[in-house]
């Protein structure tokens, strides 16, 4: 491809990517008079007062950012409590069953999970987990096992079994063998899963939708969908897309720190599984 | 050994397989507000119902089409970015980054984003229509056009993972391929079509068969950029799901639709998983 055509191509690429956000970052800093006016030329077209009415709201708008934070932090770390164990087993046991577990663990992670949250509704119900940010952490590690132990046990896999048996002449037990020489071997793919864990469990909305009601328990995704749903015509739009851009922060400098463990977590699923 | 599957076999049985079962024998049962939320066992009404239920017919429609449009976009555009971003220049990891942003974002956030961008008379699309003297397009309240509008904040937040999926086929190729084919001769075009393509097909079948299912699940997005309006016409059937249970309170029902929503889900994955068998015999390659 020649330069001239690629340097357009790259252009458009990122102005599709980035075009979207970049308007809600314009219109978070805009006054409500230029929000109509977009191109305009008006007096008073620049302001904080959006940011000011999102970071002073009741509850204040970083209480979301936090309870995300602790539903994805305890989600990621449930999930690889219970994958790694599993991933491991997998590895190590015999052909059939790891066929027939890695077809059934596909079919999971295909599984539009939308469809689950009505009877995950009712569990909460039951054993009363609805605005428990905690309990969120149980269906949300469920939900990621497929993934988790498909990537897990990929990096498993790849490690050679040499290793595993000079270890056992060495008198090392099992915990200690996966304490001391496999989990640590793993770190890379670990660290992919945790990542992916951690926006999928930041990002998930119908079951943090029904089971949370206390609007100081809200994770960020239904604390957006809720400003939406205050009304259908007259959104705040300036405040929303303050609060977008607020929101979005943490994830991009996630994006951009852990850029290569995504990358690396995503395709090694795309490439073994 | 078999111990350490424990947790996680229990965990996926009661969130996976449980709730399934449940959804059966809830849509053998009456258990609505009209009940008192009890349920009470109604000989196959739910499914006579569905079976005659337009609305259910519609919305499955409505998100076949949904589905089969963005997908396709999507694994086009996918393509497209995947080749871009194989190719070396400068500056591209941060351009593999920048590009994976929309897909991390929650769905939910740019959803009412996207629902400033094409406001009328306000979003940007409107308001260039009027410098170039263009009558606004009610964009997000026409019936015709509204789920083409939910379509294209679908392909602009999942296009990433599709273009990443196939990126990751394109790293599998050997560069001695192209470069023997170069050595006869034969253009880009032909390389592009002999090695790149069929070498890529596993890929582009995976990253079809997740977006398929995930894009026939979609909730979030329509949920809150249209609520699935206007009159209807962007309703998903998870949406409807939703709303059965939510809005109608009627429980019996909401899981008869989502077990119905599931087979036509499965029936779908079956239709085009044979059509990529297929495709992959036609081209002679497995």
């Amino acid at each position: 491809m020649k330069t001239p055509t690629r340097r357009l191509l790259i252009v458009l690429l990122l102005s599709w990517s980035l075009g979207p956000l970049l308007w809600q970052l314009y219109t978070s800093f805009s006054t409500n008079e230029a929000l109509i006016t977009p191109f305009a030329n008006i007096d008073h077209r620049w302001t904080l007062n959006h940011y000011k009415d999102v970071l002073t709201g009741n509850p204040p708008f970083w209480r979301y950012l936090i309870n995300s934070l602790i539903v994805g932090a305890g989600s990621t770390i449930l999930t690889l409590c219970i994958a790694t164990p599993a991933a491991y087993a997998i590895t190590r046991s015999r052909g059939t069953i790891t066929k027939v577990v890695q077809t059934m663990l596909i079919v999971a992670a295909l599984f539009p999970y939308v469809l689950l949250f009505l009877a995950l509704l009712e569990v909460a119900r039951s054993l009363h987990l609805g605005n428990h940010l905690l309990a969120l952490t149980i269906p949300y590690a469920a939900l990621s096992q497929p993934l988790a132990i498909l990537l897990l046990s990929a990096a498993f896999r790849d490690l050679p079994i040499d290793l595993e048996d000079a270890a056992r002449l060495e008198g090392l037990g099992l915990w200690s063998r996966l304490r001391w020489v496999l989990i640590p071997l793993i770190a890379p793919a670990t660290a992919s899963t945790a990542i992916l864990v951690f926006l999928f469990a930041w990002n998930e909305y119908p079951i943090a939708l029904t089971w949370l009601s206390d609007s100081s328990l809200l994770t960020l995704p239904v604390a957006m969908a809720r400003i939406a749903g205050s009304s259908i015509y007259s959104v705040p739009y300036g405040a929303y897309a303050a609060a977008t851009v607020l929101g979005s922060i943490p994830l991009i400098a996630l994006v951009l720190i852990f850029q290569k463990s995504i990358v690396s977590g995503l395709t090694s699923g795309a490439v073994k599984g | 050994m078999l111990l350490l599957l424990v947790p996680a076999a229990i965990l996926l049985a009661l969130v996976f397989v449980a709730p399934m079962l449940h959804y059966v024998w809830l849509s053998a049962h009456a258990n609505s507000v009209l009940t008192g939320l009890v349920p009470i066992p109604n000989q196959g009404a739910n499914w006579i119902r569905l079976v005659s239920d337009q609305r259910f017919w519609q919305d499955a429609g409505q998100t076949l089409r949904f589905t089969v449009v963005s997908v396709s976009l999507e694994v086009l555009l996918a393509l497209a970015i995947a080749l871009l971003l194989d190719q070396r220049w400068r500056g591209r990891g941060a351009a593999r980054a920048l590009t994976l942003i929309p897909w991390a974002l929650p769905t939910t956030v740019m959803a009412l984003g996207w629902r400033w961008i094409f406001n009328t008379p306000y979003g940007p699309l409107n308001q260039t229509a009027s410098l170039l003297g263009v009558a606004p397009l009610n964009i997000l309240s026409n019936p015709a056009i509204t789920w083409m509008a939910t379509v294209l904040a679908d392909v602009w937040k999942t296009t990433p993972f599709a273009a990443l999926i196939l990126l990751a086929g394109l790293q599998t190729i050997p560069t001695d391929l192209y470069e023997a084919l170069r050595l006869e001769g034969a253009s880009q075009r032909t390389c592009f079509l002999r090695i790149t393509l069929p070498l890529l097909k596993p890929y582009i079948a995976l990253a079809l068969l997740f977006r398929l299912a995930q894009a026939f699940g979609v909730f979030d997005l329509v949920q809150v950029m249209t609520g699935g309006g206007p009159a209807s016409s962007t309703e998903s059937l998870a949406l409807y799901a939703y709303i059965n249970a939510m809005r109608f309170l009627d429980f019996g029902y909401s899981a008869t639709v989502m077990i119905g929503s599931f087979i036509l889900l499965l029936l779908l994955c079956l239709i085009s998983w044979s059509f990529l068998i297929r495709l992959q015999h036609r081209t002679g390659r497995v």
